[in-house]
């Protein structure tokens, strides 16, 4: 039995060492990585308005934080969204959480991001990341793709606003179970999520 | 009495065939243009399915992650047709579009037809999309294209979140690949 016990040890041990192998052993990637990580706290930050007029992190911030989610006026997902996104940003803004805009491609001119504005009726400000330097700063990589911090600037959920591009079988409200979770004082219990969405296009790509 | 029935049945009965005849220009025109049929068939895979078939058997294998409304994604395909034909028996490479499933016989075999594309094709639809990112690259936050190399033994060697870089994936192509066989 206890052989038996002992060899058990050793495989699960075995197992965890591969797991973990394999995890490390995972290529770097060949785009922008690292970022801001769920718990750190985020660097005011200035950049250019749609009308070249400077805004800042902490100007923008809401009295209950801040949700920014990064653009594109191209993006077929952000397009299937963008009712998503306003409804949102229409309930949450009335509860103290300001919603902000990035626009990092360098494929869309600011003509092209005005007029997307004004398309499909964002009622928040939507800022220009020339050169991708946020972007990168943070590891943003994907539109739709948001950050969510509390009224100190700490990150409390970064993904995906929900499970599913096309709003018809919405399971799993990511972004909305954070919003719910935070301001009712719990901690956000799922603060990661992904989803299929277009790849930014940083400069020289 | 009974000729006046057999009347109003008569009449009863080429009013129905008259309504059928209503529909029928719509349903002619319908038969006319068939929806068009595609030779390459695109397999529906969730991501359980999928993951088995990104295990590689004996080659390196290279994994594009691509969908119709993704414009990067059409404008890379050509140099990933390019890819499979340069390397052909010396890697596997398929495809998995994430479009939705009912473009599966439509938009998506249409456009790997024009691209003439002999890598197998596949569509996922995974049951939790963000625990399937994750567990392919741990730095992949879903944005696409997306390109992932696999060694023959099923090691990520390497992947790329954007448009591949060709010089680069002709460089990690022949790490992976058995000298003898590797392209020059």
């Amino acid at each position: 039995m206890k052989i038996l016990l002992s060899s058990l040890t050793a495989v699960i041990a075995l197992a965890a060492v591969f797991a973990s192998v394999s995890i490390l052993s995972q290529p770097t990637p060949a785009f922008a990585s690292g970022g801001l990580e769920i718990g750190a706290t985020a660097e005011n930050f200035s950049l250019p308005d749609v009308d070249g007029k400077t805004q800042t992190l902490n100007s923008l911030k809401g009295k209950n934080g801040t949700l920014v989610v990064w653009l594109s006026a191209q993006c077929p997902v952000v397009k299937g969204y963008k009712d998503r996104i306003n409804e949102i940003a229409a309930e949450y803004q009335a509860k103290g959480i300001n919603f902000v805009g990035i626009n990092s491609n360098s494929t869309e001119d600011l003509n092209w991001v005005k007029s997307n504005i004004a398309e499909f009726g964002y009622k928040f400000p939507v800022l220009i990341d020339k050169g991708n330097v946020l972007a990168d700063k943070w590891g943003a990589t994907v539109t739709p793709e948001v950050y969510y911090f509390n009224a100190k600037n700490v990150l409390l959920y970064h993904g995906a606003i929900d499970n599913d591009r096309s709003g018809r079988n919405v399971t799993e409200g990511y972004l909305k179970a954070a919003f719910t979770e935070s301001l009712g004082g719990k901690a956000v219990s799922k603060a990661k999520a992904n989803a299929f969405g277009c790849s930014i296009k940083r400069v020289g790509e | 009495m009974k000729a006046a029935a057999i009347f109003a049945a008569f009449i009863l009965c080429f009013s129905f065939v008259g309504m059928g005849q209503k529909k029928r220009p719509a349903a002619r025109k319908a038969a006319a243009k068939p929806a068009p049929q595609y030779a390459i068939k695109v397999k529906l895979v969730d991501e359980v399915a999928l993951k088995k078939v990104m295990v590689p058997s004996g080659k390196p294998l290279l994994v594009n992650f691509w969908a119709t409304w993704c414009d990067p994604c059409r404008e890379e395909f050509p140099d990933l047709v390019k890819i499979d034909q340069q390397y052909k028996g010396k890697i596997d490479f398929i495809t998995v579009s994430l479009d939705e499933v009912e473009n599966i016989s439509t938009t998506v075999p249409k456009f790997l037809t024009a691209m003439k594309s002999e890598m197998p094709p596949y569509l996922l639809k995974a049951t939790d999309e963000s625990t399937f990112i994750a567990s392919i690259a741990k730095d992949w936050q879903g944005g696409m294209p997306f390109t992932a190399l696999y060694s023959a033994t099923g090691e990520l060697v390497y992947y790329r979140e954007g448009k591949v870089i060709l010089d680069t994936l002709h460089s990690e192509l022949n790490k992976v690949i058995p000298a003898a066989s590797a392209e020059k």
